[in-house]
């Protein structure tokens, strides 16, 4: 049996490989390699060299702060939303899985807002924001940080059903025992959480994090659907950022495929760390 | 003229030469062949050609690139030896690109019968081409109420027709928007303001960074001597306290709160459609959604008529904003025998009936001669008035925004600063800056990039 896997790996593996290799790996290779040309369509490039990245900041020797601003703005909505949605659905699911009546109905719900497209649902709350705005004479673009707070709540909406749904999996995989020996050991409800629960459900905790963390950076569809930038640019994202400087401005499309590459770079360590931190503090059962 | 004489006759003698080569080969009466621009009039111009076909015999192809690749299309069909006799340029710079290919189409009598002579591309001292069709943008109005207004004690005007400068203009809707229960009374209209929203979001800002924007660039372009359509580097602003005027007579006499005019909740076609507002300004394409049934407007095709959008520069002799990319332009390259057939069908098409019937009934076109008459007038009530300012003797403004460098984002910074100053949260330098020193920069980068 062993012999043959040996020998006819290839008749297995290659048809996977050829399609990442079609799918991923050599667009990949080739977008970073339009990030060094100056192009209008991807088979007529000319060469550029850094000049693309020079753009991002610098244009015509001074400092272009839009994408900086981006940079920040994205950074600061990932944390919070972070925070936000993993604080909230944690607490949802430990309150869902203590047998209350109409849990199941209670999970369905919340689950439901992941289930609507992004750019719809945008559109859906971009009504409610601005008709409840009206009364104060804004609305959602007024400033960019009545923008900001207007995407964390459609953004933890949508994806607090999603987590809790991964938080109760993992809550209902905590052995019964364990609970019930610390119970017995005299243990108050903060120490069982603190000491049994979060500890036991740290490979849990990682994925959710993961998952929110990243996707916080590339949010597209609601930041273009809910605020399109708006006022000016000052509520731009970094993927829309990106979207805007290929789209909107005539011959950038190499610096467009620039910040890509870097926005690629910065999600990429950031995940990379974080899955560091969060699974060194997993332990076995 | 002299020196124009003797290039008229070398050009003579060189085309009579070129007959002369093609004589014994090509049929007498020549060949016509349309590179056609607008993929949707395709069925109605193989009609024509056959028709014309049939009625002279004389051979008329018709090809039509699908949208978006004219340019590739015409750049592999005109290096064949049965090149088009008729192709499309859509603007100035087509027109360089061209230039060799291009006929002067001055003295023909396509030339002769275009009501208004502004809608040609002229390049290196000739008609290089001329526009098919057009589109043409004002202020809608709703002609009924504001008769209706006009018989009221104390109205600033007697009838509509007195609206021809921007002062009278906001006169009147300030009045009308004054005295909106009194109208609403009298004649059981549910008028709620005079102008319709002035939404600043992405669906409708367009509106005002765009074609209201078209007017201090075209009085700009006008006074500085540049072509209208191609535009300058640098710009002044000179008529943005105009601009000015007009926007804040657009937000001041609106029911649309000024704070939240980039909601994206206001609809100001329904507002006219539903007889809520009298002035809305926009273009000819939105006469089908305004009477089509469906919609369930209020407001009947009688109604609207289209006012130019007055200024305060020339409002005397201003007319629509009148632009088109659909400019016929026939081969300079092909044989004198094909350019007479060429230039005698295209005269056909715009006298005889079946020809007139196509373009105006068939392919539905708003189009430029004085031959498009009755019944061949287009039904487009809007498209009517534009036909109508032309024949009055007003010129038509050219479609100057389309000099706009990186347009995307050039128009965001305006729409900003507008609404910035439209809230009250800065002042009205942010729109000039952004308008002028945001043109300027914008310039400079497209023009980098095109390097």
């Amino acid at each position: 049996m062993e012999k043959a896997i040996r020998r006819y790996w290839p008749v297995f593996v290659l048809p996977t490989m050829a399609a990442f290799l079609i799918g991923f790996i050599i667009p990949f290779g080739y977008g970073v390699f339009l990030s060094f040309c100056k192009f209008t369509t991807v088979t007529d490039w000319k060469w550029r060299g850094l000049e693309n990245y020079r753009q991002i900041l610098f244009v015509n020797g001074q400092l272009d702060t839009d994408f900086l601003h981006s940079l920040w703005y994205t950074a600061l909505f990932t944390v919070v939303t972070v925070i936000i949605i993993n604080v909230v659905a944690f607490t949802i699911a430990m309150l869902l899985t203590k047998g209350i009546r109409g849990t199941n109905l209670f999970r369905t719900a919340f689950f439901m807002p992941n289930l609507i497209g992004g750019i719809v649902l945008s559109y859906i709350w971009l009504m409610i924001f601005n008709s409840v705005l009206e009364k104060y004479d804004m609305t959602i673009v007024t400033t960019k940080w009545s923008a900001f707070w207007g995407l964390v709540i459609v953004v933890s909406w949508q994806q607090i059903g999603y987590m809790m749904i991964i938080y109760v999996a993992g809550i209902q995989n905590i052995p019964g025992e364990l609970i019930e020996a610390a119970k017995i050991d005299g243990a108050s409800g903060w120490q069982l959480l603190r000491r049994v629960t979060i500890p036991l459900l740290m490979p849990t905790i990682t994925v959710c994090t993961f998952l929110s963390l990243t996707n916080g950076f590339k949010l597209f569809d609601q930041n273009m659907a809910l605020t399109g930038g708006n006022p000016g640019r000052s509520s731009q994202l970094l993927a829309l950022n990106i979207y805007d400087t290929m789209y909107g401005k005539t011959g950038w499309e190499g610096v467009g495929q620039a910040k890509a590459v870097i926005f690629f770079i910065l999600v990429a360590a950031i995940s990379l760390i974080q899955n560091k931190l969060t699974t060194s503090k997993e332990v076995q059962q | 003229m002299k020196k124009a004489m003797s290039i008229l006759l070398s050009g003579v003698m060189a085309l009579s030469m070129l007959t002369g080569a093609s004589f014994g080969v090509q049929a007498a009466e020549g060949r016509v062949y349309l590179l056609n621009f607008k993929p949707e009039t395709d069925q109605a111009w193989k009609a024509l050609a056959k028709t014309y076909q049939d009625q002279t015999g004389v051979e008329v192809n018709v090809l039509t690139a699908a949208a978006g690749t004219y340019s590739d299309t015409m750049r592999s069909e005109m290096s064949k030896s049965s090149a088009p006799t008729i192709f499309n340029i859509g603007n100035t710079a087509a027109a360089q690109t061209w230039n060799d290919y291009t006929l002067d189409l001055a003295g023909t009598s396509l030339y002769d019968h275009l009501t208004d002579k502004s809608l040609t591309v002229n390049y290196d001292g000739k008609v290089a081409a001329i526009a098919n069709c057009y589109e043409c943008y004002g202020i809608i109005y709703n002609k009924t109420i504001v008769n209706d207004y006009a018989t009221l004690d104390n109205a600033v005007i007697a009838s509509a027709d007195e609206i021809r400068s921007l002062d009278t203009l906001i006169a009147v809707a300030e009045d009308i928007n004054a005295r909106i229960d009194e109208i609403n009374d009298e004649f059981g209209y549910d008028l709620i303001e005079a102008f319709a929203s002035a939404g600043l979001d992405d669906g409708s800002s367009w509106r005002f960074s765009g074609h209201l924007a078209n007017l201090p660039l075209y009085y700009e372009f006008l006074e500085d001597g540049c072509d209208l359509i191609a535009g300058e580097e640098a710009i002044d602003g000179t008529y943005l306290d105009n601009y000015k005027k007009v926007w804040d007579l657009y937000v001041g006499t609106s029911a649309a709160n000024p704070k939240t005019l980039m909601s994206g909740t206001l609809n100001a076609e329904m507002e006219l459609g539903m007889g809520e507002a009298v002035f809305y300004q926009n273009g000819d394409w939105e006469f089908s959604p305004l009477t089509n049934p469906d919609n369930g407007y209020l407001v009947e095709a009688e109604d609207l008529d289209m006012l130019p959008i007055y200024f305060g520069v020339d409002d005397e002799n201003e007319g629509l904003c009148v632009g088109t990319e659909n400019y016929w332009a026939v081969n300079a390259k092909a044989s004198q025998a094909d350019i007479d057939a060429t230039l005698a069908f295209l005269e056909w098409v715009i006298t005889s009936d079946e020809g007139r019937d196509g373009m105006a009934n068939a392919m539905g076109l708003s189009v430029p001669f004085d031959t498009f008459t009755g019944d061949y007038a287009s039904k487009n009530a809007f498209a009517a008035a534009g036909a109508r300012y032309m024949a009055e003797g007003k010129t038509s403004v050219a479609w100057s925004f389309n000099a706009t460098p990186n347009v995307d984002t050039w128009r965001k910074d305006v729409v900003t600063a507008l609404n910035a100053y439209t809230d009250g949260s800065a002042e009205w330098d942010g729109v000039v800056s952004a308008f002028v020193d945001g043109w300027a920069t914008q310039w400079q980068l497209a023009a980098q990039a095109a390097e």
